[in-house]
């Protein structure tokens, strides 16, 4: 067997993966029977629906007639490993970080940054991971860093992601929606978030 | 019917109080901004200003949140006709022809066609909440268990039938999406399901987040991945008057799309979402030249346009009747009233009069002035869609995070 449908097949592994994957942590909770459903019984049913149409669409992925490489996407197996290493480090050290003080934290969350920079980097084209990063990079930074410099953050990483960049062009976008955000946002609606860096505070 | 007549009047003498006139106005026109803007929708927008309501007497309150709902439905056609990106949610079937007329260079009338058609169906919904909302409340009362779950099976193989590539794909799109819609605490045992140990997922995934995902994001993502193919078609735009010819080729889809919207809006789960998929649904299966649609039939553009802002009007039945919410929209809604002190029920009708009908007839009103503001305004904003892409994208992205964090954070939620 070979597979014809590249896009087919990741699909039917996606599918099929999330829905025993479903299955898989809904056996946490308690079943019940038919007729009193318990927590679990939603999930586990629509999982195994979800599974079983899941290898459906793998198996066209052998047998279509649509031609798609197997190589749907590409795929950097280097970067991914060292994402996955560098999150499980993180992981653990979070702890020891933590008990550096200020540095400590930035520290780690760079190295968590990092980690899944390298693994967003790992998947698809260069504005599919770009794109994801700089939002992650958001919600990540809004919270210590304050909305102007989350707001930067996003701005600069994201116009980074597409065909042209111009720095002036960047800045410029950036002044205009950090004023636009902290007027509207934070003064207008009232939304409790930092606009600047909490630590100097 | 003379009853009705009084009503009405009573009602429109509380829609034009110079006050009212105001609260409406601001609706309908953060409505259409917020329509045009994609990534941001009348959810978001409406729990922002829950908080805000509070200072406002409950008419002036519900009549602005009711513009920015069916405003949001006149706005959300623009961004889809010329940008292919669904500005609201239903106006998602109004790319498929939309965007294509567009590209024939009949964005105009494409444009034109989706405000008359929309104009009309708020009219004629705004009566048919009038005439029909006592007796439409004693048929919803009757629903059961077995209706509500029938309805919910309607909307999500109509989604199905919609979606353009395979159909595996897309049921197994929507088993993921309930699957999705689980996490979060189970509402008959209180388990945190799927939250591993995380206190923002019992919440649930918000349905805004989700919705910045599927249609914000992946949208950016696709965009850019086709190196600058994206067409806007602004400098084309000169006639927004349909010809006659478009006139006869689409009244009769502004009549059943008002009609099914108009109907579809009262059940519950439905809305001007499942009303915009149903009607172009429907139109694609009555029309003689079917092969048609999706390449810039103008069908295509009036059914489910008008259908939306029918749906989006008569979704206040159930609302105003029975006091339930048939989409997310209504129930901010009546998280709205409660915050005024008012308990949702069918004795909002007879107790607070002024309050009942003075939102009914603010909502012809409103879409009198959606009318007259859109299209004299429409070069306002596709001025904000010549935007070249590498200025718009960012902007769309923190608006995007913004409303995320906004929807989160808004202290009513």
């Amino acid at each position: 067997m070979k597979i014809s449908n590249g896009k087919d097949f990741w699909a039917g592994v996606m599918f099929t993966g999330f829905g025993l994957a479903f299955m898989l942590v809904a056996q946490n909770y308690n079943m019940g029977t038919a007729v009193r459903m318990g927590p679990a019984y939603f999930p586990t049913v629509l999982g195994g629906m979800l599974a079983v149409l899941g290898g459906f669409i793998l198996f066209n992925g052998f047998v279509s007639r649509q031609l798609h490489p197997w190589r749907a996407f590409p795929f950097r197996a280097w970067y991914f490993l060292g994402g996955l290493v560098l999150g499980v480090v993180a992981y653990y050290t979070q702890v020891f970080f933590h008990g550096l003080g200020l540095a400590g934290e930035a520290a780690h969350t760079i190295l968590s940054g990092v980690a899944i920079l390298l693994l967003f980097a790992a998947f698809g084209d260069r504005s599919l991971w770009i794109v994801l990063f700089a939002v992650v990079i958001f919600g990540y930074l809004l919270k210590p860093l304050g909305l102007v410099i989350a707001t930067g953050a996003l701005v600069y990483v994201s116009a980074y992601g597409g065909h042209e960049f111009k720095v002036k062009e960047a800045t410029i976008l950036f002044v205009v929606l950090a004023i636009f955000s902290v007027a509207s946002f934070v003064y207008g609606l009232g939304l409790p978030m930092n606009v600047w860096p909490s630590l100097w505070e | 019917m003379e009853s009705i007549i009084t009503n009405l009047g009573i009602g429109f003498g509380v829609a034009l109080s110079i006050q009212n006139l105001l609260y409406c106005l601001l609706g309908v026109l953060l409505g259409t901004l917020i329509g045009v803007l994609p990534g941001i929708g009348p959810i978001a927008t409406i729990a922002m200003l829950l908080p805000v309501t509070f200072t406002l007497n409950p008419t002036s309150a519900l009549i602005m949140l009711a513009g920015i709902y069916y405003g949001a439905q006149y706005g959300g056609s623009t961004t889809a006709i010329l940008v292919n990106i669904p500005g609201e949610s239903s106006s998602v079937v109004t790319c498929l022809d939309g965007y294509q007329m567009a590209r024939q260079g009949r964005a105009g009338p494409a444009l034109g066609i989706a405000a008359i058609g929309s104009f009309f169906a708020g009219c004629v919904s705004t009566l048919v909440i009038a005439l029909f909302a006592p007796p439409l409340a004693e048929v919803a009362l009757k629903f059961g268990p077995a209706e509500y779950f029938s309805l919910m099976v309607l909307g999500l193989v109509a989604a199905t039938v919609l979606a353009h590539g395979s159909l595996l794909k897309a049921i197994a799109m929507v088993i993921f999406g309930l699957l999705l819609g689980l996490v979060g605490t189970d509402v008959n045992s209180g388990v945190a399901r799927f939250s591993f140990g995380v206190s923002e997922l019992s919440d649930g995934i918000g349905f805004v987040s989700v919705a910045m995902g599927v249609f914000g994001f992946a949208e950016i993502i696709a965009n850019l991945e086709q190196k600058e193919k994206r067409e806007i078609f602004t400098k084309k735009v000169t006639n927004l008057l349909p010809t006659l010819q478009d006139f006869k080729d689409s009244w009769a889809s502004i009549l059943r799309g008002t009609a099914l919207g108009a109907a579809l809006g009262i059940l519950p789960g439905g809305g001007a979402l499942l009303a915009s998929f149903a009607a172009y649904t429907l139109e694609k299966k009555v029309s003689k030249n079917s092969a048609n649609f999706g390449k810039g039939a103008i069908q295509g553009v009036a059914a489910p346009e008008s259908a939306n802002n029918a749906g989006a009007q008569t979704s206040f039945i159930p609302l105003l009747t029975l006091g339930i919410p048939s989409n997310p929209v209504m129930a901010l809604m009546i998280g709205a009233m409660m915050i005024q002190g008012i308990a949702p029920g069918p004795q909002v009708m007879t107790e607070r009069p002024q309050l009942f009908w003075g939102m009914i007839a603010s909502m012809w009103v409103g879409n009198l002035m959606l009318v007259v503001l859109n299209l004299p305004m429409i070069g306002m904003w596709i001025k904000l869609l010549t935007v070249p892409y590498r200025l718009l994208y960012p902007s769309i992205l923190v608006f995007c995070c913004m409303a995320c964090t906004a929807s989160r954070t808004a202290p009513s939620t």
